[in-house]
């Protein structure tokens, strides 16, 4: 068994602590120069669709998204970590952040300087475009996100190289995993900071590449991509299993819920397996019945499945209808468009949480002097 | 034509294009004639929001009643009310919806649901929940609906209406219409918490957000959120996130908004352009068809003015009828 204090190269007898760990000095860990600085994509309109309505699917309130970000950050703030730069929003987040940075300050307590980027609001998926890109030029150590399924992928979409911490704030959230925000934010600043090497810290991603006749449309998904005989985009969300024909995941997860959930009562697929699935609905074979959203287990009928193997791209050849990237309708099909997919085994990073907060306890780094 | 992969069958699509071509061109011509001085009082525009409005009320029946706004016009056409009665009382002559002594921002046709439109900003989420008790008495299965503005949702008429609505599960639904600004005022300054989902889910009821320029996302969800109600599920909000084209009202300087932001909206997020450009080219319309539409509406506003113009005044022994009622 490999213990996963062997991956890092410093030595358990001589721990980095907290206090001593000295952000913004760049410090080579796992083949990354750090700049000490973290990145936040906070989406402030996830988990508002359709199914708040037909399934109670949960609804975060703004005010709960920004108490998230301020304990992520003062989680970071305890690691050395003193900048942090975030995606402005028309939304309420940032002026909540902002009233609770004011606040904590008056208290005389100690958060990192919270940024705003300076980028033009949209309300729309392009502020968190515009602002992954402005991150990437400032080169953060990681990127924060809270967002659901969607949220991620539209981060991933403009930046796979910066490591991503995910905390989730949506509906189906297959691939953020539930955890407090806190600890996501100690991991981000552990990374951040030097005191765990990448090596430890970060860790590949499967993703789904999409395109649509050769190229014309390229697109990605995280988690799942869902043929529908739906035609039109319309209320975004998956919900009337009759629809769905056809679903390819990176990972199936029964301990989730939406496509991945399908997918992994069939068979299991963990993250780190270098292959994926892909089932097809229909008569003739198994009816199943699994958590297709928050509140809403469906019966199936599954015609076949088979493993997706990596960089292979393959040929769907749906109706005319709906690819659906993540949970969500995207892009509307023609007949005879060509759509081809590919499982790239290793499609972007992440911090493993799990993994760096337990390598820093065994490297003593949470114990003070 | 091609196979259609609509939620809607052809003349449900017609129907929907022709009431949201129907308000365009009734508020682009009061635009044109309130500039002329002939027409009195006040007039607040729906120009840009078309897709709310005929997204919802799509799935509504005559008996299923509605609480407008002083932004009134598109939900009045929407609902079934005759747009030359509506041109007659905004002109205020005889022949009008309330016999031409209303004017714009108390148009009602208990006929057709249409319960007024409202100068009183918040004022109708209670006379929504007040239908809603009836409806939910009648046992048949009807629906109340309460449109406010992102300003007046400030309104503690409102935020009791959703109170209310909640703890007597009734089928009543809310929909915020967010086009950004409460007069000339940002809604981000001038709302503590930007997020009309969360006020509901304060009281314990569902919200949804939804791209209100979009009109096939207005119809699929606003049909949910309608069965819910009529099903027993009780109240909910939607919100639909829009854009106006014109100002608060007519005569507007607008200099609260950035310079070519309305341009860019007519340019980028003109929900009837999107909706023919998108049924168009998917071959289940033809251009022909829209055009003819097109010509038949354009008509249409044509009569309902030269009607308007030469309906005569209210008789001034008429001030005071339909004003009170003896019990």
């Amino acid at each position: 068994m490999v213990r996963l204090g062997t991956y890092g190269q410093r030595s358990a007898g001589h721990p980095v602590r907290l206090g001593q760990i000295s952000a913004g000095s760049a410090i080579d860990v796992g083949g990354r120069d750090r700049t000490g600085t973290v990145g936040l994509i906070a989406n402030p309109v996830s988990a508002r669709d359709i199914r708040r309505v037909i399934a109670n699917a949960s609804s975060l309130q703004v005010a709960d998204r920004a108490n998230i970000v301020l304990r992520a950050a003062a989680a970071l703030g305890a690691t050395g970590i003193d900048k942090i730069y975030a995606m402005p929003d028309k939304k309420g987040i940032q002026a909540l952040v902002q009233r609770g940075l004011e606040r904590e300050r008056n208290m005389g307590h100690r958060l990192p300087h919270v940024e705003f980027l300076d980028m033009s609001i949209t309300s729309s998926v392009d502020d968190t475009h515009r602002a992954v890109d402005l991150l990437a030029e400032l080169a953060v150590d990681a990127i924060i996100v809270l967002g659901g399924d969607g949220t991620h992928r539209a981060v991933v979409s403009r930046c796979a190289t910066i490591p991503i911490v995910g905390i989730s704030t949506g509906t189906n959230n297959a691939y953020p995993e539930m955890r407090e925000s806190t600890v996501s934010g100690l991991a981000a600043g552990l990374y951040s900071s030097g005191a765990v090497p990448g090596s430890v810290a970060i860790t590949d991603n499967k993703l789904l590449e999409v395109s649509v006749n050769g190229g014309e449309i390229t697109d990605l998904a995280l988690v799942d991509v869902v043929a529908s005989t739906d035609r039109y985009v319309g209320a975004r969300a998956l919900w009337r299993t009759e629809s769905i024909a056809e679903i390819f995941v990176t990972f199936a997860d029964p301990e989730a819920v939406g496509m991945s959930a399908v997918a992994g009562v069939l068979e299991p697929v963990g993250r780190a397996d270098r292959y994926g699935l892909h089932v097809k609905l229909g008569p003739g074979g198994r009816r199943l019945k699994a958590a297709i959203g928050p509140g809403m287990l469906s019966s199936i009928d599954v015609e076949s499945w088979t493993r997706l193997l990596p960089e292979q791209a393959m040929a769907v050849t749906p109706e005319a209808g709906t690819l659906a990237l993540d949970g969500e309708r995207e892009l509307e099909l023609r007949p005879g468009d060509d759509v081809s997919l590919t499982l790239r085994p290793a499609g972007f990073v992440s911090i493993d949480v799990g993994r760096t907060v337990r390598w820093a306890a065994r490297e003593g780094i949470f114990i003070e002097p | 034509m091609a196979d259609n992969p609509f939620p809607l069958d052809t003349e449900g699509l017609l129907e929907a294009y022709r009431t949201m071509r129907t308000i365009r061109e009734f508020e682009d011509r009061l635009h044109t004639n309130f500039a002329t001085g002939e027409i009195p009082g006040f007039v607040h525009l729906y120009a840009g929001e078309e897709a709310a409005a005929a997204g919802i009320m799509m799935h509504l029946r005559p008996e299923d009643r509605i609480a407008s706004t002083h932004r009134g016009h598109g939900h009045c056409i929407a609902k079934g009310v005759d747009p030359k009665a509506m041109m007659k009382e905004i002109y205020g002559k005889v022949g009008g919806s309330c016999a031409g002594k209303g004017g714009s921002m108390h148009i009602a046709e208990l006929d057709v649901g249409m319960m007024g439109a409202n100068g009183i900003l918040g004022a109708g989420a209670p006379l929504a929940c007040g239908a809603g008790l009836a409806a939910k008495h009648r046992g048949q299965g009807d629906v109340a609906l309460s449109f406010v503005g992102d300003g007046a949702s400030n309104q503690g008429t409102f935020l009791e209406s959703l109170n209310l609505a909640a703890v007597w599960n009734l089928p009543t639904i809310f929909v915020v219409e967010n086009n950004g600004y409460a007069e000339s005022t940002s809604r981000h300054y001038g709302v503590a918490v930007d997020s009309y989902v969360d006020r509901a889910a304060g009281f314990g009821l569902p919200g949804i957000t939804v791209d209100g320029t979009d009109f096939f996302a207005v119809y699929e969800s606003a049909g949910e959120i309608i069965d819910r109600a009529r099903n027993g599920g009780g109240p909910s909000l939607i919100e639909c996130e829009m854009v106006r084209f014109y100002g608060h009202f007519e005569g507007d300087a607008q200099t609260y908004r950035a310079d070519g932001e309305v341009a860019d909206l007519r340019r980028n997020r003109d929900c009837i352009k999107t909706f023919r450009s998108k049924v168009e080219g998917a071959g289940v319309i033809s251009a022909d068809q829209f055009d003819q539409i097109d010509g038949e509406v354009i008509a249409l506003i044509d009569e309902a003015v030269v009607e308007a113009k030469a309906a005569p005044e209210p008789d001034v022994a008429e001030l005071l009828t339909d004003v009170y009622v003896s019990y």
